[in-house]
């Protein structure tokens, strides 16, 4: 396993797997059965089935013929959480659940000294959400197709069947839709956009609004996306306390679909609540456009429908930023640590015993630790972002910038053929940092010291190398601060006889 | 050339090579050498390309009988202990009362991979007092979506199988790869064998590559190929991160070179799966593909490997495959690796990684060849494989 991959990432794309592989079916038999195929391959499980009504409609892992169906059943009622896999031996099992019309279970067994873990479980709790979706859409489109072959043949007298049935089939395909442009990442305000203008169509009200929590105070909700609306999002973004919000405060406080009474404007009213990643992050708002309209079972399902692919889009454009976080500093939006080290450690492999070289600089604030105890937290944070915008400004396409934490920082300058290039980079960007900046209403100056190291013929540690420059730095620290020095070997002497690393 | 056979007498394998230029001769040869206990149960025969194949499996036939199952592919190299990598013709038999072996063939698979998997996992038997099986499967490396024909033998089979095997190859022609199947000369098709043992067949394999760099999501596919990687055309993304020379960007013959020993990594739950993307290049419309199909969603990595990264592998691919024989020595080896790391090892590389190999099996023999694609299937659903060893260890 490598050491990137984050877990919640990694979940997010099962989920989206699934989604390509069963959109692509058209019928509930060959959803079900591709379904299980790509929760066994997701999982690395022997056994993968779904169990409708008592009985195993889809099932991968057993010999023909010998599919034991009343374990199956028995994993997913909760009466057991193993079963026993022909070649393999007593496996872990696990079952999650959907309600709705038809009610089923996703059973996956997997052969191991451990069980499926927590966010596995999860995992496996998502895509049976997903496969529920996929299969009542997939029946409702087979049962409309068939209606309507028999309406066809009454067709007066069924015309209002027709009309409801046509709306149903547009539900259908907008949900389509939007599931393949949330799988095909379309970015994220396109695809709220795109789900709330179907739901002003198919409910034909007069708005609709998607409203959420503020990252920073989640008793306040901000309207995000919406479609007939008289404000602009584009250009204002309103926002309200939570308590004042009606329906929708109602919904998202609920965790459930509330239908309002007419507001003060004499308009019906009802809202659904969104999740990402499970949690109530907010909620998808209908208001109606004329006095004593009533909502029915059938559309308050049709708004819970474009609320749970929300809730999809949410979970995913989320989990990018969270994988995008794994790898980046979360204050500058440079590299990670382990993200410049790979970086570093492709670049050592690619030069390989070639002519060039890779210089690396190690960059250390003089006075941040200062400035973060005297001005707090948001002071110290806005320091090493100007910093590294800073560094940044000096540096070519193809160099890479790196915070290793606190207030070190590291750049890898590409295609360099002697100290001189590096140092000329270097004494840029000690110029560049010693500009006065303005923080917290202060005008601040701030020193830094740098070491620079070249990588050496036939070099593939990249370890190595940041040691190099990391002395280098020590040094030029030593030698009086806001100043670079560039490593030469009697420094590594110098360092190992009795030099000791500064902390902080 | 070697021979091994267990301490009760009821198993043995031997191994034989022939560089002759005649293939009957050479087939011949490399049989009569193999043949090394009484009562051979099978016989596989990998030989270079530029042998006729039927001419092959008539040398063969010189030597065993009739009544004894033979299957066997064309290669990309060929693997057994000392000998050459190319050019010549490596027989693996197995025999003995401790082993029974039935074989069948499929046809016409391109296009009906899954159904002809399926065929394929039906003919699968059980032998009272032959508890282990394996099923082993050699492909025309040429049809696509191999990963459909494992995949038909799972629906059949469950877990209850491992799988191992590999496709077939033609010396880097890309033109036909042939397939032995009893006293047939096959392409387009597939060949079983299912090896019942009454001590342990256990299945290992490994890739030898790295990812580099930053995971990349595929944001567009259309048939199994990634059109787009994070928003971009895939070829280009795939390119820029690895940092390849010009030429690989306009230039057919220098992007396969260049993706030949650079797979694209696959992330799954427990690891990273490596993807020959060398062999179906699209310049004009800069997408990625080969070795299985690519999804919306997927997260995908640059990889890239060298002499150590693939000997560990081979290191890790032997440990896991003798892990499962409980303790007991191999009688013999099955060792399948890809065509496509002779990009990365040189003939020098290749004698050292053929020495590690030696190491494992340690006085037992060992016999393969370098396919394009890779069948092992011990746990999960996942058996198809690129540029990985696949070894099969039977105890």
């Amino acid at each position: 396993m490598t050491g990137f991959g984050g877990g919640a990432y990694h979940d997010g794309q099962q989920l989206l797997e699934l989604l390509a592989v069963v959109s692509e079916c058209s019928d509930e038999v060959s959803a079900a059965q591709a379904a299980v195929e790509r929760a066994a391959t997701a999982l690395e499980a022997e056994v993968a089935a779904v169990v409708i009504d008592d009985e195993v409609t889809a099932v991968v892992g057993f010999p023909v013929g010998r599919v034991p169906a009343a374990d199956l059943v028995s994993v997913a009622c909760r009466e057991r959480d193993n079963v026993d896999v022909p070649g393999v031996g007593r496996c872990h099992a696990f079952a999650a659940d959907w309600g709705g019309g038809r009610p089923g279970h996703l059973v996956l067994a997997r052969w191991g000294a451990q069980g499926f873990s927590v966010e596995e479980r999860n995992v496996v709790r998502g895509m049976a959400r997903l496969l529920e979706l996929a299969l009542t859409m997939l029946r409702t489109l087979q049962a409309e197709h068939e209606m309507r072959e028999r309406s066809e043949r009454q067709a007066a007298e069924n015309a209002e069947l027709l009309a409801s049935l046509q709306q149903r089939q547009r539900l259908l395909e907008h949900l389509f839709d939007v599931q393949r442009a949330i799988s095909r990442r379309r970015p994220l305000p396109q695809v709220l956009d795109m789900i709330a203008a179907a739901a002003r169509q198919l409910l034909g009200d007069g708005a609709v609004g998607l409203w959420l929590r503020d990252d920073s105070d989640p008793q306040q909700i901000s309207l995000v996306a919406g479609a007939g609306l008289a404000v602009d999002i584009e250009r204002e973004t309103p926002t309200m306390p939570l308590a004042e919000a009606g329906t929708v405060g109602a919904a998202i406080m609920s965790g459930g679909v509330v239908v309002g009474d007419d507001n003060t404007e004499g308009l019906a009213s009802m809202a659904a609540p969104v999740h990402d990643s499970g949690t109530v992050t907010g909620g998808l708002v209908v208001v109606a456009d004329h006095p004593g309209r009533c909502y029915a079972p059938p559309e308050v399902q049709m708004l819970q429908s474009f609320a749970e692919h929300v809730s999809l889009a949410l979970t995913d454009a989320n989990t990018v930023d969270r994988m995008h976080q794994a790898f980046h500093d979360s204050v500058t939006g440079l590299a990670s640590r382990s993200l410049f080290l790979d970086r570093l450690a492709h670049q050592l492999e690619l030069i390989g015993h070639g002519g060039a070289r890779v210089a690396l600089l190690f960059i250390d604030l003089d006075r941040f630790k200062v400035i973060n105890d005297t001005l707090g937290h948001a002071a110290g944070d806005t320091l090493l972002t100007i910093t590294a915008d800073r560094i940044v400004a000096q540096l070519r396409d193809s160099d890479v910038a790196a915070r290793f934490g606190g207030d070190e920082f590291a750049v890898m300058l590409q295609n360099v053929s002697t100290p001189s290039d590096a140092a000329k980079v270097a004494d840029r960007i000690l110029r560049g940092l010693h500009e006065p900046m303005r923080i917290a209403g202060r005008q601040l100056q701030v020193n830094a010291s740098i070491g620079i190291a070249l990588s050496t013929h036939g070099m593939t540690d990249p370890a190595a190398l940041v040691r190099r420059a990391d002395i280098a730095m020590y040094r030029a620290k030593r030698n009086g601060r806001g100043r670079y020095d560039v490593f030469a070997d009697e420094m590594l002497l110098a360092f190992t006889d009795g030099e000791t690393h500064p902390t902080g | 050339m070697n021979t091994d056979a267990c301490p009760d007498g009821r198993r043995w394998m031997g191994v034989g090579q022939s560089s002759a230029t005649e293939p009957r001769t050479a087939a011949a040869q490399a049989a009569h050498t193999a043949l090394t206990g009484a009562d051979p149960k099978l016989l596989v025969v990998w030989a270079a390309i530029t042998y006729d194949l039927a001419q092959t499996l008539a040398g063969v036939r010189d030597v065993v009988g009739p009544d004894v199952p033979v299957i066997g592919c064309t290669t990309r190299g060929e693997i057994c202990d000392g000998g050459a990598n190319d050019g010549t013709v490596v027989v693996a038999a197995i025999g003995g009362p401790g082993f029974a072996v039935t074989t069948a063939a499929a046809e016409n698979v391109a296009g009906r991979q899954r159904e002809a998997g399926e065929e394929l996992g039906r003919s699968v038997t059980e032998i009272p007092g032959l508890p282990h099986r394996v099923l082993m499967l050699l492909t025309d490396g040429l049809v696509r979506d191999q990963e459909q024909i494992v995949r038909g033998c799972y629906t059949v089979l469950g877990a209850s199988v491992p799988l191992f095997g590999g496709s077939g190859a033609d010396g880097w022609r890309m033109k036909r790869a042939y397939l032995l199947a009893g006293d047939r000369v096959l392409t387009n098709a597939v060949v079983a064998a299912t090896i019942h043992s009454d001590a342990p067949l256990s299945v290992g394999v490994r890739h030898g590559f790295r990812p580099v760099g930053e995971p990349m999501i595929v944001t567009g596919s259309r048939d199994g190929r990634i059109q787009t990687v994070d928003d971009r055309p895939a070829l280009d993304v795939y390119l820029d991160r690895l940092g390849a020379p010009a030429e690989a960007y306009t230039d057919k013959e220098a992007l396969m070179r260049f993706a030949l020993p650079r797979p694209l990594g696959l992330q799954r739950r427990n690891g990273v799966d490596a993807r020959n993307v060398s062999t179906q290049i699209d310049l004009e419309g800069r997408s990625l593909g080969g070795g299985g199909s690519f999804d919306h969603g997927g997260l995908v990595w640059a990889m890239t490997g060298d002499e150590q990264s693939i000997l560990a592998a081979t290191d890790a691919a032997c440990q896991e495959a003798l892990a499962g024989l409980g303790g007991r020595e191999p009688v013999g080896l099955l060792t399948i690796s890809c065509a496509a790391i002779r990009a990365i090892l040189d003939d020098e590389a290749l004698r050292r990684d053929n020495a590690r190999l030696a190491k494992w099996a340690e006085q037992a023999p060992f016999a393969g060849f370098y396919a394009y694609g890779e069948i092992a299937r011990a746990r999960g659903i996942h058996g198809f494989h690129n540029q990985t060893l696949a070894v099969l260890a039977l105890g």
